[in-house]
C-alpha cells in the first residue's frame, strides 16, 4: 500500500510538472500573464525589501522638504508633513501585501474546509451552511466590511478578520462545487471502502482534485483583498494614520490634491498597478490549469 | 477532472476591480473636502465676551452710512454656504443657520470685528453703578417685515423666550436675569441677580435675534426686523433675499440683495467661485483657500481667530496625574513645526494656553513655553517610573487638520519615548456619549470665542462641564473665579496673566496653534469684514462695485 501511495504522489508531481510546464508556455505566449507576473514580483520584493529602498521613514517629517513636488531628492515629491512619498509608497507595499496576503491565506484556509466538509457531507449542514453564506454573500463586500470594522473598532487584526469572513463563503462555494462533483468517483468510494478516516478522505483524496480551481480563486482573492484593505484605508476604518497604507494615503492627500497631487498619484497608480497585476497572473493562471487539465 | 465550478465569473469580476479603482480617483479627485478648521466646537456652546464692557457709556450709532440714498442699492450677493436645517432662531447652530437670521432679524446688541459690543436694535445703554442694572435705550421707526412697528415688549418678549425655553443654550445662559421689563415705548430694563461684566456679550448670543413679540412661526416663516426680507426659500437648494427698503439704519444695506446657496462640499464651493456661480465662500480648508490665491477675479481674505486645537491629557489618574509627565510632553513638544507643518504658517502658535494674543490685554508673553528638548522629557518620564517610554492611545477627530496633527505629534514624541498609537474617530464618535471626557489623550477642537472666561469656565475649571483633562488646581480656580466676576479691569488682566503662567507652568493642555479663518470673494464686491465666527459675518456694508 505504501508503494501504491507513493506511486500515485509520483504520478501527481509528474502531472503538476508538466501542468506548470505547459503553463510557462502559455505565460510566456501571453504577454499580459507576463507583465502581471513581473508586477506581483516586483511588488513582492519591494515588499521584503522596502525598508532597505526608502530613503526615509514612513512618518519621518523633514520639516524643510514639506510640500516639494517631485525631484531628485524627493522621487516621488513630498506631502503637506514632508513625508518622502516615493518611501511611504515603498514600505506600504510591505503593510498591504501582508495584510492581504494573510487575510486570503487564512480565508482560503477557513473556506476549503468548510467548503470540504460541507460537500462531501452534504444534507442539512450542507444546507445550513449554504444558506448562511448565502445571506453573506448577499451583501456587498465592502458593506460587510464597514459593518463588520463598526462593531469590532478599527485596527489590524479587525481588518483580517473582515477578509477571512467576507472571502470565506466565496472559496467555500468554489470548493464545495468540485467537492460535488468528485465525491461520487470510483477513487473516493474505494477510499472510503478502504475504510480510511474522514480527514485523510477529505485532504487527501479530494484536496488534490480542488487544488488547481482552488489556486486560481486564492489569486483572485488575493487581489480583491489588496483592493479591499485599500478601500478600508481610504474610508478611514481600517489602518490608522500615519500608516503607509496606500488606501489611506490617497484619503490623506484628496484635502490637498489642488495643491500637491502627486501625495495622491503615487499610492492610488501603486494600487492599481498590483491589483492589476495581480489580475493578469490570475487570469493566467487560469488558463495554465485549465491547459493542464 | 478539474470542474470549475459554476461560481466562475472571472470576466467581470476582472473588469471590476480596475473599475472600483477608477471610481475611488474619481471621487478622490472630487471630494477633496477638508473639513474647516473653525467651528468644530463641541455641543452647543454659547457666544461669550471681550473687554471694555463695564465703562461703556453711551455708545453712537456706527454704520451709519452718512449718504442718505437709499435708492442706489444694486447687486445681489450669492455666498456659498451649507444647508440649513434649523430657521427659528432659538434652535440654530450651525454658521450658516446663524447667517441667514443675522440677515433676517436683528440682534439687540452686536459685536464687531475687533470683539467690542456696538448698538444695534439698542441705541445706547446704561448700566447702574452696581452692575446690576441695564437700561436700553432702542432705535427708532423700526418695523417689522410685515409692516407693523418694532417696540420694547418684542424684546421682552424674545428675552423672555430664550430664558425660559427648557433645554435651550440660552436657558443657562440667562439664568442670572432676574427680570426684564419695558421701561418706555422703546426703553427696556434688564435686572440680573448678579454682576457679569460680559453681560454685554451674552446679550449678543447667537441665538438672541429679537422675535416680534408672540410669534409662533419662527421655524416656518420670516418675519423680522432686518436688513434682507425672504423671498424664498428652497431647503437643500438657496434662500433668496431682498433689501428691506424700511431698514432702520438709513443707507443700509447696501446690496439689492442676498441669496444663501446650499453646498454641502467645500471644493464644489470653491469651484462655484472659481466659475461665477457664487461670489463669496467663508468657509475652506488651508490648502483651498492657498489654491485660490492669485486667482484672478476673486480676492482672498484671512483674519486670525481665537479658535484652537487642545492636545490634553487627563490628570487625574496615571499617567497623566504625575506634573513631571505634564512637562514630558510639553517637552517634547515643538510647536512651531506643528503650525508650519499642520496650518501652513495660517493663524498663531499657541503657547498652551487658550489665552491668544487677539485678547491683547488679557495676553501676555511673559511666561515662555520651554523650548522643545526631547532628552530632558525623557529623563523626566524616567523619574516618574516610565524608564521604558510611555504607550498611549490619541484620540482624534477626522475633521479638519486633525489627523495631520496627530501624525506629527506621534513623530515628536517618539523621540522622547513617547509612543501613541493614533485614533482617528469621527466626530459623533469622538463626542458621542461623552467619550473625549473619558479619554487619556485626546485632541479637541474649540471655536472662536469673543471673550476668553468662555473657555475656562467650561474646560478647566475644576468640575467644568467639558473639563476633558479633568484638570483641577485651586490656585486656578480662585484665578478663573476673580477674572469672571470682577468689575475691576486691571484685576481681570491680572488674573488672566497669572492664569497663562499656572497654564503653561503646569496645565495638563498643549495648544499648539490658533486658527485662521478664511474667505474668498468675487472681486465685484467691496467692504466685506470677515469675522472669526463666519455666521455673524455682516453683509449689510458690503457693496457691489461691478458691472
Amino acid at each position: 500500500m505504501t508503494t501504491e501511495i507513493s506511486q500515485e504522489t509520483i504520478l501527481s508531481r509528474t502531472s503538476w510538472l508538466k501542468r506548470l510546464t505547459n503553463g510557462l508556455r502559455i505565460l510566456y505566449a501571453s504577454p499580459a500573464t507576463a507583465v502581471g507576473t513581473t508586477i506581483f514580483i516586483l511588488f513582492v520584493l519591494m515588499a521584503l525589501f522596502g525598508p532597505m529602498l526608502a530613503p526615509y521613514g514612513f512618518n519621518e517629517q523633514i520639516y524643510t522638504d514639506a510640500r516639494q513636488p517631485p525631484s531628485p531628492t524627493h522621487w516621488f515629491g513630498t506631502d503637506n508633513l514632508g513625508r518622502d512619498v516615493f518611501s511611504r509608497v515603498v514600505l506600504g507595499a510591505r503593510d498591504i501585501l501582508r495584510l492581504s496576503g494573510l487575510g486570503t491565506i487564512l480565508a482560503v484556509i477557513s473556506g476549503t474546509t468548510f467548503g470540504l466538509v460541507s460537500g462531501y457531507w452534504g444534507g442539512l449542514f450542507d444546507e445550513i451552511l449554504m444558506r448562511i453564506f448565502d445571506s453573506l454573500l448577499a451583501m456587498p463586500a465592502l458593506l460587510l466590511a464597514l459593518l463588520l470594522l463598526g462593531t469590532l473598532g478599527p485596527s489590524e487584526n479587525s481588518v483580517l478578520v473582515v477578509i477571512l469572513i467576507v472571502y470565506t463563503p466565496i472559496v467555500a462555494r468554489v470548493v464545495r462545487s468540485v467537492v460535488l462533483s468528485v465525491k461520487t468517483r470510483a477513487f473516493v468510494e474505494a477510499a472510503r471502502l478502504q475504510g480510511e478516516s474522514l480527514g485523510r478522505i477529505l485532504f487527501r483524496e479530494i484536496l488534490p482534485s480542488v487544488l488547481p480551481a482552488l489556486t486560481v480563486e486564492a489569486a483572485l482573492r488575493f487581489s480583491y483583498a489588496i483592493f479591499l484593505v485599500a478601500s478600508l484605508g481610504f474610508l478611514g476604518v481600517g489602518v490608522q494614520p500615519p500608516n503607509p497604507n496606500w488606501g489611506l494615503m490617497v484619503s490623506e492627500a484628496r484635502q490637498n490634491v489642488s495643491q500637491l497631487p502627486w501625495a495622491l498619484y503615487f499610492p492610488a497608480g501603486a494600487i492599481a498597478v498590483v491589483v492589476i497585476g495581480v489580475n493578469l497572473m490570475a487570469d493566467g493562471l487560469k488558463r495554465i490549469l485549465q491547459a493542464g487539465d | 477532472m478539474i470542474m470549475l465550478g459554476t461560481n466562475f465569473r472571472l470576466h467581470n469580476k476582472r473588469l471590476r476591480a480596475p473599475l472600483f479603482l477608477i471610481l475611488i480617483a474619481l471621487v478622490a479627485l472630487a471630494a477633496c473636502t477638508g473639513g474647516g478648521a473653525v467651528d468644530e466646537v463641541p455641543p452647543q456652546v454659547t457666544e461669550v465676551p471681550t473687554e471694555e464692557v463695564v465703562t461703556q457709556p453711551e455708545v453712537s450709532e456706527p454704520e451709519q452710512a452718512e449718504e442718505p440714498s437709499s435708492t442706489e442699492r444694486s447687486g445681489v450677493l450669492r455666498v456659498a454656504m451649507q444647508p440649513i436645517v434649523n430657521i427659528d432662531p432659538i434652535s440654530i447652530s450651525s454658521d450658516s443657520e446663524v447667517l441667514v437670521a443675522n440677515h433676517v432679524y436683528d440682534y439687540l446688541v452686536d459685536i464687531d470685528p475687533a470683539n467690542n459690543p456696538v448698538p444695534r436694535l439698542a441705541t445706547s445703554w446704561e448700566i447702574s453703578d452696581d452692575g446690576l442694572t441695564y437700561v436700553f435705550q432702542l432705535a427708532e421707526g423700526v418695523t417689522w417685515h410685515d409692516g407693523s412697528p418694532f417696540t420694547a415688549e418684542d424684546v421682552v418678549w424674545t428675552f423672555d423666550r430664550l430664558r425660559n425655553t427648557e433645554g435651550t443654550p440660552t436657558a443657562d445662559l440667562y439664568e442670572n436675569i432676574d427680570s426684564i421689563e419695558a421701561t418706555g415705548d422703546l426703553e427696556v430694563t434688564f435686572h440680573l441677580k448678579q454682576t457679569n461684566p460680559f453681560f454685554l456679550y451674552d446679550l449678543s448670543d447667537n441665538h438672541a435675534l429679537v422675535l416680534k413679540a408672540g410669534t409662533t412661526d419662527a421655524d416656518t416663516n420670516f418675519n423680522g426686523t432686518g436688513p434682507f426680507k425672504v423671498v424664498n426659500y428652497s431647503p437643500e437648494d438657496r434662500i433668496e433675499m431682498v433689501a428691506n427698503e424700511n431698514y432702520f439704519v438709513p443707507g443700509l444695506p447696501k446690496l439689492a440683495g442676498l441669496e444663501i446657496i446650499f453646498f454641502n462640499d467645500q471644493t464644489a464651493a470653491v469651484e462655484a467661485l472659481r466659475s461665477g456661480q457664487v461670489d463669496l465662500v467663508m468657509r475652506m480648508s488651508t490648502s483651498l483657500f492657498e489654491s485660490l490665491q492669485g486667482e484672478p477675479g476673486i480676492n482672498t481674505i484671512e483674519i486670525p481667530t481665537n479658535g484652537f486645537d487642545v492636545i490634553r491629557l487627563r490628570s487625574d489618574r496615571a499617567p497623566g496625574n504625575d506634573p513631571r509627565v505634564i512637562q514630558a510632553f510639553k517637552l517634547a513638544t515643538d510647536r512651531e513645526a506643528i503650525f508650519q507643518l499642520v496650518q501652513q504658517g495660517h493663524g498663531a502658535v499657541g503657547r498652551d494656553t487658550p489665552i491668544g494674543p487677539l485678547y491683547q490685554a488679557f495676553y501676555t508673553d511673559e511666561f515662555n513655553v520651554p523650548e522643545r528638548d526631547p532628552e530632558a522629557a525623557r529623563a523626566l518620564l524616567a523619574e516618574a517610573g516610565y524608564p521604558d517610554g510611555l504607550d498611549m492611545v490619541l484620540h482624534t477627530p477626522d475633521t479638519g487638520g486633525r489627523p495631520d496633527l496627530a501624525a506629527v505629534l506621534k513623530e515628536q514624541w517618539a523621540e522622547a519615548g513617547i509612543n501613541v498609537e493614533i485614533s482617528v474617530e469621527p466626530e459623533s464618535v469622538y463626542y458621542g456619549e461623552d467619550g473625549w471626557l473619558e479619554v487619556d489623550l485626546g485632541i479637541t477642537g474649540w471655536g472662536s470665542r469673543p471673550y476668553p472666561q468662555f473657555y475656562l469656565d467650561v474646560m478647566l475649571v475644576s468640575g467644568a462641564k467639558w473639563n476633558e483633562s479633568h484638570f483641577s488646581d485651586e490656585e486656578f480656580d480662585r484665578l478663573a473665579a476673580i477674572a469672571g466676576t470682577t468689575l475691576d479691569e486691571q484685576e481681570r488682566i491680572e488674573a488672566y496673566h497669572e492664569i497663562q503662567r499656572i497654564l503653561i507652568e503646569r496645565g495638563p493642555i498643549i495648544v499648539p496653534y490658533f486658527f485662521a479663518q478664511f474667505g474668498a470673494i468675487s472681486n465685484q464686491f467691496d467692504g466685506l469684514e470677515l469675522k472669526a465666527f463666519a455666521g455673524r459675518t455682516d453683509f449689510r456694508t458690503v457693496t457691489f462695485s461691478g458691472s
